[in-house]
């Protein structure tokens, strides 16, 4: 293909090949279809009755369990915005307390970061772009492992992350939030209302209806969540692309926090952000001290997605749940990348993983594979 | 700043095509200062300053560029590929038509003139003509129009031909050094320039792997 032919495709590529105001109507129907999603997993919960509940979930009355059933959950999903969904959701039915949730939480925001871990690995047979690649992956893992070790033990002893939340929750629901019910959980209720009568129609009840419904609801809020992203990739390309750019020419700081944070709350994906980001810093294009702080505006991104499904979600506490995911990101950013003594920390660790990795290969894949898998299926045999 | 995030605005590849017929005006404003110097006796240290500025500024937009080609495939993925490739071409050509609008400064920093002698006028013709060759190049980037991109290369071959028969009468010349050799380099300069506005336009309509190739396979080494 000459240029000219490339061009005239590229021109009649993506959002113009569908008009953008039919994508963006779509995208509304998603969403849509994502908040009942959640509803619906609320509901489901609801239906099993009190003894099941207790079953599901009493392992994760342990907040390391907690923490590492969220990290396996969202590398499983490879989408920390759907785990997050479906914590709120466990949060709003009652199956699961703030004090639980909030482990979940800081694990689904671990484990978000394996997809690109996993994008770098596709670097590896080219030493230099390889050890760019990786050490612009793992810095996201290491700022959110360390946010993780600094934020948690001050949670389970203070409860000071909880506190916050639920401050700003209160300060945006009023004195009444307790009995607060959004309108938005009043407009998804017919679906859910739908499903919930199709199961009866075919006999089912409690704890069966229940699991229909939470299956059909975690479902739904996967397909929604990937279509979503997908669209709104496509209907801001060029955006994504501008302000990529803009983050060349700028550098880091906090610029490059903000086009992170912006981009992703645009595709409701960090992993869309971060993982541009990687072949980028592999083709040298983008350094790694300007795409660290493109990757913590995109870990703040995120937290958007879950605060959307608390808007469907019933009581204060799904959103205050979704307050502790934002407020986790923005402290860990005060801390480890306001504290100027800190800020090297993740930089400096992800290039030495990035080195000891490219003199031996299998670093890569242990790392990858002791931190997001193997690692937390032995901290949940050990610590249930 | 980041509020421009959500503000309309040219795509990221028009702007690059945009930045690359800035950066041919570039290298057509170093060959008309540089044979401004050669030719009309302008002074070389004068003109080679702003030769040098405008270099520098057409290396800096390539790296950029470059760049901004590897965002749009991080961003877009492997579906223009195509494009990132030409593109990645069609600036290195263009940096090298700067460098060679370098090459004519040097020969009239080495003290070397036409200006007054008795062929200049012959020069000067010549020196427009392939002046306004960048104009249609840049023209031809900006509408992409493969018609006319093909007559200008056949255009370009009729000119390289004659440069090339000059460079070869100067070098059979009876007429002291001094007075072909210049001459001889001078259209050497011309050949290698045109052929590399050729290669810009080839770049734009013809398959990415045919770029620099002749029909029967051989390298085109006029550019080098």
């Amino acid at each position: 293909m000459c240029l000219a032919t490339s061009f005239a495709h590229c021109m009649a590529s993506g959002d113009r090949q569908f008009p953008r105001w039919a994508r963006g109507l779509v995208v509304i129907g998603l969403i849509y279809l994502f908040l009942s999603g959640v509803s619906a997993l609320e509901a489901g919960i609801k239906s099993m009755g009190a003894d099941t509940q207790e079953r599901l979930f009493s392992s994760v009355s342990n907040p390391l369990v907690g923490l590492f059933v969220g990290l396996l959950g969202t590398v499983l999903v490879q989408s920390s915005s759907a785990s997050t969904s479906v914590i709120v959701g466990l949060v709003a039915s009652g199956a699961v307390g703030l004090d639980q949730a909030v482990p979940m939480i800081m694990g689904a925001n671990l484990g978000t970061t394996v997809t690109n871990t996993l994008v770098s690995l596709g670097h590896v047979r080219q030493s230099n772009e390889f050890r760019r690649a990786l050490s612009a992956a793992t810095v996201h893992d290491f700022f959110n492992l360390m946010a993780v070790l600094v934020l948690l033990p001050v949670e389970l002893l203070t409860g000071r992350l909880s506190w916050l939340a639920a401050s700003t929750s209160d300060l945006l629901l009023g004195s009444g939030g307790a009995d607060w019910e959004s309108p938005i959980k009043a407009l998804v209720k017919v679906p859910v209302e739908a499903l919930k009568d199709l199961g009866g129609g075919i006999g089912l009840s409690g704890t069966g209806l229940g699991v229909a419904l939470v299956g059909i609801g975690l479902g739904i809020v996967l397909v929604s969540l990937i279509s979503i992203t997908g669209n709104m990739k496509a209907l801001i390309a060029e955006r994504l692309e501008r302000s990529m750019n803009r983050v060349l020419g700028r550098g880091g700081g906090l610029v490059a926090i903000l086009v992170g944070m912006a981009v992703t709350i645009a595709v409701q994906s960090s992993s869309i952000t971060t993982s541009i980001l990687i072949p980028m810093s592999a083709a040298g294009v983008i350094t790694l001290r300007n795409a660290y702080p493109v990757t913590l505006g995109a870990n703040v991104g995120t937290t958007i997605t879950a605060l959307l499904a608390a808007l469907a979600a019933s009581g204060s506490e799904a959103l205050t749940i979704a307050l502790v995911h934002t407020w986790f990101n923005v402290l860990g950013i005060v801390i480890l990348f306001g504290i100027p003594i800190l800020r090297p920390l993740p930089i400096k660790a992800a290039e030495l993983l990035a080195d000891l990795a490219v003199r031996r290969r299998s670093v890569a894949v242990g790392w990858t594979l002791g931190v997001f898998i193997i690692g937390p299926l032995i901290g949940i045999a050990v610590f249930r | 700043m980041v509020l421009s995030f959500f503000k309309k605005g040219e795509s990221p590849i028009q702007r690059i095509g945009h930045e690359t017929i800035a950066m041919l005006g570039d290298a057509r404003h170093s060959f008309d200062l540089a044979s401004t110097a050669l030719l009309a006796g302008a002074d070389p240290a004068a003109v080679g300053a702003d030769i040098r500025l405008t270099d520098e500024r057409i290396n800096a937009a390539e790296q950029r560029l470059r760049s901004e080609l590897v965002v749009h495939i991080a961003v877009r993925g492997g579906a223009d590929i195509g494009l990132v490739l030409g593109y990645t071409l069609l600036l290195k050509k263009i940096e090298r038509i700067g460098d060679q609008a370098k090459n004519i400064l040097d020969l009239a920093e080495e003290g070397i003139s036409l200006a007054g002698a008795e062929d200049v006028d012959e020069f000067i013709a010549r020196r427009q003509e392939i002046s306004q060759m960048y104009v249609e190049v840049a023209d031809i980037l900006a509408t992409l129009d493969v018609d006319r991109a093909r007559e200008f290369l056949s255009r370009s071959r009729e000119m390289n031909t004659r440069c090339e028969d000059k460079l070869h009468e100067y070098m059979q010349s009876e007429l002291p050094g001094h007075w072909a050799v210049p001459r001889a380099i001078l259209h050497r300069y011309w050949k290698r320039i045109v052929a590399n506005l050729a290669g810009i336009v080839s770049a734009a309509i013809e398959p990415i792997q045919s770029i620099d190739y002749l029909d029967g396979g051989r390298t085109d080494i006029t550019d080098d």
